[in-house]
């Protein structure tokens, strides 16, 4: 597994705090501390506090410290002055505080040019106090922050386990992380497509809206407070996690993204879902579309970040029964097509043509569907469609439409000789009885039409019945499409006819049991 | 108005026989065609199997003659029929024992442009392409086709930047760079060599992989078909790394004019200070 820095590479491993931020504890600010040399590199980390009077004092740090003296040993030596500054440089001490005094009542000159040249910080102190004071607040201020790193890393990462464990799905991983992070969380593909996000909803389509743009500066760690982590196992790279405008310290924005790239990459490696998270990602997109609850120009940056095209397209919506996203998604690579495929919350799948404006949408959305039937091997079938959109606004309208479709030829589309695309004017009544079907007076309609038949639950008739309306009173097709011959067909229509007491023949009592038996069907399903 | 093309590039697995491989490419036309698709290029050997991962002479056979063999007369009537630009990488046999790694450029009424030869030809582990293919004589031939100037550079040639810059100063506004290479050997580098080479030279770059692993060895191609802009950004979505797929794209040429009248690569270049590079 591997999670990496992109945005602060050189990023301590743990919190510090800052030369300026130590200039400014009330204990020290009492020592009337003046910046005497290397102001530019105030904010450089304070790793650890060390007092030492020793000339040769650059031996014994290892980079990171602040260094407390009196100069007692280096008072009326100019030379190991100037090489006391150079050797503190050499180990990289974060900077030197002189206490001013016996040794030096006054900044001594030669120490003040050294540190200037080499950008050592070098503060005096015009009243000094016993360093034991300051080295006791500092180290105990820096340990009380290593701790709250310590148990922010364990916080976030028995957070995320419990979910992991609980089988939660990828969102609810995000939404954790979000409320830790307090700012947008973008999943995203190696692509830089967005697979998911969390975070307070305006926030995240601030960082949506220009996302192409702004993803790929982020990878060169050209936006501040863009913290990422790469996600990966198993000697391949997926994607990466990105805590987009942290507020806090970035010490501990890393460590948050590292904790959260692990739990996500567990996730995914225990299958924490059957679906792929570019499957997931298409799942929400499209469910939050058709549910209408958010609008949809509110789901445009979405769409566009996650690589559907939306700029001056025709965007078809299409419903296709019994066929797996996956299969789909297939489909619409090998045809070149943009589009998002999912399955909806209840079990429909349904497909997001995105085709240019110049095309034909009708020709191209009958090519995917016969090249459906191919890929399928499925000769019968269907793809119930909406008329084309050239509004994003239209779409959750669209979708609506082609699963009205959908639904209003389930089931009886061999009967009804269907093309391969279906849309609105095929469906004709049965459309317009599905749109009632949670009508009372329908419902008993349908009941008292087909009482004679439902009463002794006899399914063979029903669905005899149901081909011979549907065929328009073909008695050959019924025929041949229930296997029987025209003598045996002759007597269930007999038998259905006693049942019902009604003449098929005559055109309005048809009708009645038609209408009946479609608003039967609808109930059904 | 500016230039707009639509481009496409297709990424396939190998299907185990020549004739299916070939079929599968005529769908591809049909379908780019159909969404108005004005130029196609194929992967790298496209109608073959990688056969580089072993030497074996028997995949001599592959071979036929540009333009004269049955491959290309079959395209230039797809071609013709659905006026569309198609660039054909394939094994081409000069004469007996004389062969290249070209790809042929048919134009979108079904005449033959004329062709590139590869000019780099690796020897490496899983790529033994000195057994197959004598380098390139072709020179940088850039092709004046009825949607635009357009270039070839095939796979190991796009380790070498004087073609890609070669192809530039012929006043290519797209190069295709048809491939076969494999996770693990140049992933991380199919992200940085061809968007780099856009950037540098100003053009477009459109990179094809084929996908799969092939019972000749274990390379495992990694697809990720993409164009990428003269600012080396990726148009549209990277392809899949594992599936077949048909890229199609809008290029917009204006993106080409505005990027050089910015950054002038080709006014400040110095040639006289570059000899040592074709000293011998």
């Amino acid at each position: 597994m591997t999670t990496t820095s992109a945005s602060h590479p050189a990023a301590p491993p743990e919190p510090a705090l800052s030369v300026r931020q130590v200039l400014t504890l009330e204990r020290v600010l009492a020592g009337e501390p003046e910046v005497v040399a290397g102001a530019g590199g105030l904010d450089r980390a304070v790793r650890w506090v060390h007092v030492a009077e020793a000339a040769d004092v650059g031996v014994m740090l290892t980079g990171g410290e602040m260094v407390l003296t009196t100069g007692v040993l280096l008072a009326g030596d100019e030379s190991r002055q100037a090489e006391y500054i150079q050797s503190l440089h050499r180990a990289e001490a974060a900077a030197v505080v002189l206490g001013l005094g016996r040794a030096f009542p006054t900044p001594p000159e030669v120490m003040r040019r050294a540190a200037e040249r080499c950008g050592l910080p070098l503060v005096v102190l015009h009243r000094p106090f016993p360093f034991a004071e300051l080295t006791e607040e500092v180290q105990s201020r820096l340990v009380r922050r290593k701790f709250a790193a310590v148990s922010l890393s364990e916080a976030v990462r028995t957070d995320l386990t419990a979910l992991i464990t609980a089988g939660a799905p990828l969102q609810r991983l995000l939404d954790e992380v979000a409320r830790h992070s307090a700012c947008p969380v973008v999943l995203t593909n190696l692509a830089h497509r967005v697979l998911a996000t969390a975070g307070e909803r305006s926030a995240v389509d601030d960082v949506l809206r220009d996302w192409e743009r702004v993803s790929r500066q982020a990878g060169g760690g050209a936006l501040d407070a863009w913290i990422s982590a790469e996600l990966g196992g198993r000697g391949e790279r997926w994607g990466r996690l990105l805590l987009c405008g942290y507020r806090g310290e970035p010490a501990n924005g890393r460590l948050l993204a590292d904790r959260a790239a692990e739990a996500l990459v567990l996730h995914r490696m225990l299958g924490g879902s059957a679906l792929s998270w570019e499957e997931q990602s298409a799942q929400s997109l499209l469910t939050d579309l058709v549910s209408g609850v958010v609008p949809a120009r509110q789901l445009l940056p979405r769409a566009r970040a996650a690589g559907l095209p939306v700029n001056l397209r025709t965007f078809v919506p299409l419903v296709v029964p019994g066929a797996e996203p996956a299969v789909l998604d297939r489909l619409l690579r090998v045809l070149g097509l943009s589009g998002l495929a999912a399955e909806l919350a209840d079990g429909v799948t349904a497909v997001l043509l995105s085709l240019p404006r110049d095309r034909a949408a009708d020709a191209l959305t009958a090519l995917f569907a016969a090249r459906l039937r191919e890929a399928t091997g499925r000769p019968d079938a269907l793809v119930a469609a909406a008329d084309p959109r050239t509004g994003w606004d239209e779409v959750p309208a669209g979708l609506r439409e082609a699963r009205h479709v959908a639904d209003a030829v389930a089931g009886s589309a061999a009967a009804l000789g269907l093309p391969a695309v279906v849309r609105l004017k095929d469906v004709h009544l049965r459309g317009l009885v599905r749109l009632l079907r949670e009508n009372p007076d329908v419902q008993s309609f349908a009941e008292r039409e087909l009482d004679g038949l439902l009463r002794k639950a006899e399914p063979e008739l029903l669905e005899v019945l149901r081909t011979y309306l549907a065929t328009g009173r073909n008695k050959s097709r019924t025929a041949q499409l229930h296997h029987v011959s025209r003598p045996a067909l002759y007597r269930r229509l007999e038998a259905i006819q006693g049942r019902l007491g009604v003449d098929l023949d005559d055109f309005e009592q048809a009708a009645s049991v038609h209408i009946a038996l479609l608003a039967h069907d609808a109930q059904q399903r | 108005m500016s230039r707009v093309i639509r481009a496409a590039l297709f990424q396939t697995a190998w299907t185990g026989d020549k004739e299916s491989m070939i079929q599968v490419h005529e769908q591809a036309v049909r379908d780019a065609a159909a969404q108005g698709a004005q130029v196609l290029c194929f992967q790298e050997l496209f109608y073959g199997p990688y056969f580089c991962q072993v030497q074996d002479k028997a995949f001599y056979d592959y071979a036929e003659r540009i333009p004269e063999g049955p491959t290309v007369q079959r395209f230039q009537s797809l071609a013709r029929a659905l006026g569309i630009v198609l660039i054909l990488p394939m094994y081409e046999e000069e004469q007996p024992g004389v062969l290249y790694n070209t790809a042929a450029v048919i134009d979108a009424d079904g005449s033959y442009l004329g062709k590139y030869r590869k000019t780099h030809i690796p020897q490496v582990q899983g790529f033994w392409e000195k057994f197959y293919f004598r380098p390139g004589n072709s020179g940088w031939p850039v092709f004046d086709t009825a949607v635009g100037r357009i270039g070839v550079y095939i796979c190991y040639d796009r380790h070498f930047p004087e073609g890609w810059r070669a192809l530039g100063l012929e006043g290519a506004e797209i190069v295709f760079n048809p491939s076969a290479t494999s996770r693990g050997l140049s992933k991380y580098l199919w992200q940085l060599e061809q968007p780099a080479a856009a950037a540098a030279n100003e053009y477009f770059v459109g990179a094809i992989n084929r996908v799969g692993v092939e019972d000749l060895g274990d390379n495992d191609f990694y697809g990720t078909t993409y164009f990428v802009d003269p600012e080396a950004q990726y148009v549209g979505e990277v392809a899949s790394d594992k599936e077949t797929e048909l890229v199609v794209r809008d290029l917009d040429m204006a993106k080409l004019r505005e990027v050089r009248d910015r950054w002038q690569f080709y006014r400040d270049r110095t040639p006289g200070a570059y000899s040592p590079l074709t000293a011998p």
